[in-house]
């Protein structure tokens, strides 16, 4: 008896999971995108922030890295969505929560990313840049930041499907992403391994052909 | 036109440079030389201010560098620099390492940076090489490039930071000719040096550094023929 309801439950046609973990999919497309988006932008401010010779934005930077990377992104979700409304009577969205959480997390390692490779950039790049009478600004927009893009792209591609993969932890505040969906699949009918499979392979999908783009600009970029 | 009062340059506790004063007139050649560390280069790094000034004046033109009300960006745009080590911009073609300054330090319209950068690159010999990127060109071939990219800012000044010591010996002569034919010209240049044949032969005047301080100076017949201080006679009695 036992057997057969397992038997039952275990032949759930796929077509059935797919069109529920296909709902937390773009849930999931959305957050990352937005989150990496704004990651990147925050993450460039605060790295170029860390290699500034003004002691102020340094140390503003550092401790913006610090923080963020040295505390768990479940906690900094926690803390925008539950902590900043009893605070500061601010009420996100589940959605905008985890596109903020991943903007700061992934912000902090996209800034340590951003400083070593602008940092790596000979000297002599900049040097080159001021002796024809470029301003600090400008050597940086068209010598040095074109030049350190692309040694920014293999980490930040790493970066990018580790922030993915931060996601899936923000069904906790009922963020209806992929793990939110498959589990709500799971209390509903009680069929547990195929959604899980289902859920694995909705990230695979994401990051699969991910790498495989990241390696063609890789190499069209000769990084 | 270049006027050094009293410069001294320190880093941290390290004196580099102890005092140097020089005067370089317009048209001139200077060619500096002197043993590895006598702050030759970093005297030459001071005079476009890439390196700090610890005391001391520079005056380029009618420029007081020293003076904080300078706009060194300014100075700097008609002071060329040409490096060891070339430093071309990779990620841009020839042609666009040239005109970069022009066009957003200068603001000139495209069509006439194209212009002046093409006439520059026939000029260093590389008039084909427009299009191409650093990494395809030899050593000889980058420096002239960068030496292009100097003069298409127009100026007053060259400065030459060892411009062949990274080049293989076969290549050094065409961007010696090159700096032969811009001295022709009449172009102001300090440059430091280890070639002693285009000292002798295309500068006006030699200064012989070392231990941060100007040992001897002199036209190159006087250094090189008739050394008066010791430290010269033994530095060209190993060189030469």
């Amino acid at each position: 008896m036992i057997g057969l309801i397992l038997a039952e439950n275990w032949f759930v046609p796929f077509t059935d999971i797919i069109p529920i973990v296909l709902e937390g999919f773009w849930v999931t497309l959305e957050v990352i995108i937005a989150g990496f988006f704004f990651g990147f932008i925050i993450g460039s401010i605060f790295g170029l922030g860390r290699l500034s010779n003004n002691k102020f934005i340094y140390g503003i930077s550092s401790v913006y890295v610090e923080v963020m990377r040295g505390t768990p992104i479940l906690v900094q979700l926690l803390f925008i969505y539950y902590g900043l409304a009893a605070m500061i009577d601010v009420n996100f969205s589940a959605l905008t929560a985890g596109i903020l959480a991943i903007t700061v997390n992934a912000g902090a390692y996209i800034a340590e990313i951003v400083r070593g490779a602008v940092y790596s950039i000979e000297k002599g790049q900049s040097e080159a840049g001021r002796s024809i009478g470029l301003t600090k600004a400008q050597t940086m927009r068209y010598i040095i930041w074109p030049q350190a893009i692309k040694r920014m792209i293999p980490p930040l591609g790493n970066q990018f499907i580790i922030s993915l993969k931060d996601t899936s932890l923000f069904s906790i505040i009922a963020l209806h992403e992929i793990v939110y969906q498959g589990r709500q699949y799971i209390t509903t009918t009680f069929v547990i391994a195929q959604p899980y499979i289902t859920i694995a392979i909705a990230y695979l999908v994401i990051t699969i052909p991910f790498s495989l783009l990241l390696r063609r600009v890789e190499r069209r970029l000769d990084v | 036109m270049i006027k050094v009062q009293d410069l001294h340059k320190s880093f941290g506790s390290f004196e580099v440079l102890k005092g140097i004063d020089v005067e370089v007139a317009e048209q001139e050649v200077v060619c500096v030389v002197g043993p590895s560390g006598s702050g030759k280069s970093t005297f030459l790094r001071c005079l476009n201010m890439l390196e700090d000034i610890t005391s001391g004046r520079v005056i380029i033109g009618d420029d007081d560098l020293t003076d904080p009300k300078t706009n060194i960006n300014m100075v700097r745009s008609e002071v060329g620099m040409v490096f060891q080590h070339f430093n071309l911009f990779p990620h841009m073609t020839v042609l666009e390492n040239v005109t970069l300054g022009p066009l957003k330090v200068r603001r000139v319209s495209k069509e006439e940076a194209n212009k002046t950068a093409r006439d520059l690159l026939k000029k260093v010999g590389l008039a084909d090489k427009a299009d191409v990127y650093p990494e395809s060109l030899s050593g000889g071939q980058k420096q002239r490039v960068a030496i292009a990219r100097s003069l298409a800012m127009n100026p007053k000044v060259m400065l030459f930071d060892e411009p062949t010591s990274a080049l293989d010996p076969e290549l050094i002569g065409e961007v010696l000719e090159t700096m032969k034919d811009l001295a022709k010209e009449g172009m102001t240049m300090v440059v430091v040096t280890h070639e002693m044949g285009f000292a002798r032969e295309v500068g006006n005047r030699v200064i012989f550094m070392d231990e941060g301080i100007i040992m001897e100076e002199n036209t190159p017949e006087e250094i090189f023929n008739n050394p008066q201080n010791p430290r010269t006679q033994a530095f060209l009695s190993k060189i030469l």
